[in-house]
């Protein structure tokens, strides 16, 4: 009995202090994540589950909230113009961006101030880029009316016309966050080998044929890293079309993010906007782990 | 080198204990002191309309000389009401009076998160009160429908009217030579022939983005059509055959008569057409209006009239007043309730009034000088008729669903009635889920 005792105390002064030290020691790190992350995760599925009136929880409805969003057509409606939005404005930064850092790959006179002029939209605030846009864009007083004006032709019509619209706030996503791209994908051209290439110009290869058989192929999973990350931050737009258009007209450019903050603030649904923001995060992680497969096998190949 | 006259923190103790020792002893011997010295501190949160201008210029100055410490936080519109029912439910307490949009006072009494202004000593019996604002100040309201679960609430005053806005008629008095038009049908007939006249490019302009701008410039129309919003079950009416006349008139020959772009136009770009000298007629809040004589904010000051809205069936206009409300978990209760009892008092509503803001109070439209000529005007609407949007804690979304629907139908330039149809069924699907029947 005694030399348990005695063997217990050994363990907290020595090997066992040892053992409990790294711990000890990771305990705030790990108290501040619970309480940034980990509790408020915990407490938005928790609002989830739950029904709301005039913004305080009345009842548990277990997945009701979940369920009932897939026949609200405003739902879907949103949903389906964010993936439009996504797709389009990404497939366009991606080819702008890779071929913005092609160019800018060469060395010529003035290409740091270049580069340093492409990625200025990046770092403007999106609330002031979309006020930009909003007086490029209005049909009274904006500048495409004055130009339009100017060459003989009528108001321009873009916040007013649900296709117009949509397209409008394409041009400036990509305006804006094309720069992203562009930085990503010129970093990673800088990084690529020289050898093959100088192997290829020897060769006597054309730059098409460099570019479709050395470039790209190298370049893939680069791309494929920009694509993910650029996707997963462009299904939370929400500052640019809040100050632009507040998801009209109509419902043209009512993106996810903008019914769901309707919902949980203005409409006071505190629990069916959190089933719809963990939905959407569940979309989006599906995005992200097929992203990073399919990485994974493009670097196996 | 050491500084002779180092700050330490003997010196600071010493300092703090004579500021101390001569406060006392001023106030003892019964010296005034300074304004601020009173520590009236009242947080105000408003969101930024030029209704408030006369306040914000005139009244704060007076507040100051009372011994009240004004701190008066603006915000855009768009985010007041999240924003400040998210302070109140929280108890945050970052504000100690919110000026609200009368349409969100039963979302907050719902919520049970206002002072009961009653209790705190403002008189919602006086009869100088203009009876269809102080009405609005009440929870659950005391006459009219009422929602599930207030049926039989004790109705409590848990606001009270601020700036008396409400919706009245600007227009072109070289264009309406004869006085303000009567009729919607005059509207765009005389507009027309300013148009042709050469002094204006549109006959009419009005707010056409989704959801409640569009809403707030079809109302007025609407219930001058003789439309009727719910039954007194909360069922939606507003499809009735009126309603739809009333609709597709705004969104078929209101939208022909009107800017092309009027699709995408809120209030601000609404007063640019009318103090621009580009429109003859619009239906407005105080906030322009007030800019109507002022040439450093208008192209035709001196061509601005204001009338009673036109009428169709009947002339009625929308309230949009200023309410103010004191959160149960506000910093400075006490100093904010006795602002409001200094601001609602016959003698500051005379004083609003003349700094040219529409007053809540009857005997304040009658001084000898009102400071703006939309005074008068605004009283003769409020006698004509002027109706509050129904009272419901979920109006926010009603009125969304609702000017969705509206704002297709402007696209289109017609549909009106549809557009109605469809939003009707929208609100009573919304309704019945949220266990209204």
């Amino acid at each position: 009995m005694q030399g348990a005792a005695q063997a217990r105390k050994y363990r907290l002064q020595g090997a066992g202090l040892d053992l409990a030290l790294p711990y000890l020691m990771l305990a705030p790190g790990l108290m501040i994540v619970l309480g940034v992350l980990v509790y408020p995760l915990w407490d938005g599925l928790r609002a989830s589950t739950r029904a709301y009136r005039y913004g305080s929880p009345i009842s548990d409805v277990g997945l009701q909230n979940y369920v009932h969003l897939w026949s609200d057509t405003q739902f879907l409606n949103a949903l389906w113009i964010t993936v439009k939005f996504v797709a389009l404005s990404v497939s366009f930064e991606a080819v702008l961006g890779f071929a913005l850092a092609l160019f800018c790959l060469r060395e010529f006179r003035g290409i740091r101030l270049l580069r340093t002029v492409l990625i200025i939209p990046m770092v403007i605030t999106p609330v002031v880029v979309a006020i930009v846009f909003r007086l490029i864009y209005a049909s009274d007083a904006g500048m495409l009316t004055a130009l339009s004006e100017a060459i003989g032709g009528g108001e321009a019509q873009i916040l007013g016309n649900p296709l117009n619209a949509f397209i409008g706030l394409v041009v400036l996503d990509v305006w804006e966050w094309t720069p992203l791209m562009f930085l990503i994908l010129l970093a990673g051209l800088q990084s690529l080998p020289h050898e093959p290439f100088e192997a290829a110009r020897v060769d006597g290869a054309g730059a098409w044929r460099v570019f479709a058989d050395l470039t790209f192929p190298m370049m893939r999973p680069v791309l494929a890293v920009a694509i993910v990350l650029r996707t997963i931050d462009a299904f939370g737009t929400f500052d640019q079309v809040f100050v632009l258009t507040r998801g009209g007209p109509g419902e043209a450019t009512r993106l996810i993010s903008i019914y769901g903050y309707d919902t949980a603030f203005k409409f006071q649904q505190t629990g069916y906007a959190a089933a719809l923001f963990v939905t959407i995060g569940l979309v989006v992680l599906a995005l992200a782990f097929s992203a990073i497969r399919l990485l994974r096998r493009i670097d196996a190949s | 080198m050491m500084h002779s006259s180092r700050l330490t923190r003997r010196s600071v103790i010493k300092g703090g204990l004579g500021l101390a020792l001569a406060t006392t002893a001023l106030t003892t011997l019964g010296l005034p002191m300074p304004a601020r010295a009173a520590g009236k501190k009242v947080i105000i949160g408003a969101f930024a309309d030029g209704g408030l201008t006369p306040f914000k210029q005139k009244i704060i100055p007076l507040a100051k000389e009372q011994g009240f410490d004004i701190e008066f936080l603006e915000d855009e519109y768009g985010v007041t009401l999240e924003k400040w029912f998210a302070d109140a439910q929280s108890g945050a307490g970052q504000y100690d009076l919110y000026l609200l949009d009368d349409p969100w006072v039963p979302q907050f009494g719902a919520a049970n998160v206002l002072e009961d202004l009653g209790a705190g000593g403002i008189d919602g019996a006086d009869k100088d009160w203009i009876g269809s604002m102080i009405d609005m100040g009440y929870w659950p309201p005391q006459q009219g429908p009422r929602v599930k679960g207030f049926e039989s609430a004790k109705s409590t005053l848990i606001c009270v009217p601020f700036v008396g806005d409400l919706q009245t008629l600007t227009y072109r008095n070289d264009v309406f030579t004869g006085g303000a038009p009567k009729t919607w049908d005059e509207v765009i007939a005389k507009g027309k022939e300013g148009v042709a006249a050469g002094k204006i490019k549109y006959p009419v302009v009005f707010r056409g983005v989704s959801g409640n701008p569009i809403v707030t410039s079809w109302y007025p129309v609407f219930l001058s059509f003789g439309g009727s919003f719910f039954d007194d079950k909360w069922n939606p009416i507003f499809n009735s055959a009126e309603g739809k006349a009333s609709a597709d008139f705004f969104v078929g020959t209101m939208k022909q008569n009107a800017p092309s772009g009027v699709v995408e136009f809120d209030s601000d770009q609404e007063g640019a057409a009318i103090l621009g000298g580009e429109a003859g007629a619009i239906i407005q809040y105080s906030g322009n209006a007030l800019k109507a004589d002022d040439p450093a904010q208008t192209k035709v000051a001196g061509k601005l009239d204001f009338g009673v809205v036109p009428s169709q069936a009947k002339a009625i206009a929308q309230m949009g007043i200023f309410i103010a409300g004191v959160p149960k978990a506000a910093p400075n209760k006490a100093n904010a309730i006795e602002f409001l009892k200094w601001y609602v008092s016959a003698e500051t509503q005379a004083k609003l009034s003349e700094a040219g803001s529409i007053p809540v109070k009857r005997s304040a439209f009658g001084i000898a000088k009102p400071g703006n000529r939309l005074i008068p005007v605004a009283l003769k609407q409020l006698d004509a008729g002027a109706l509050p949007r129904p009272r419901t804690p979920d109006w926010a979304k009603v009125e969304e669903l609702l000017g969705i629907e509206l704002n297709k139908a402007l696209q289109a330039g017609s549909g009106g009635g549809a557009a109605l149809d469809t939003a009707a069924k929208q609100v009573k699907d919304y309704l019945t889920t949220a266990g209204y029947y």
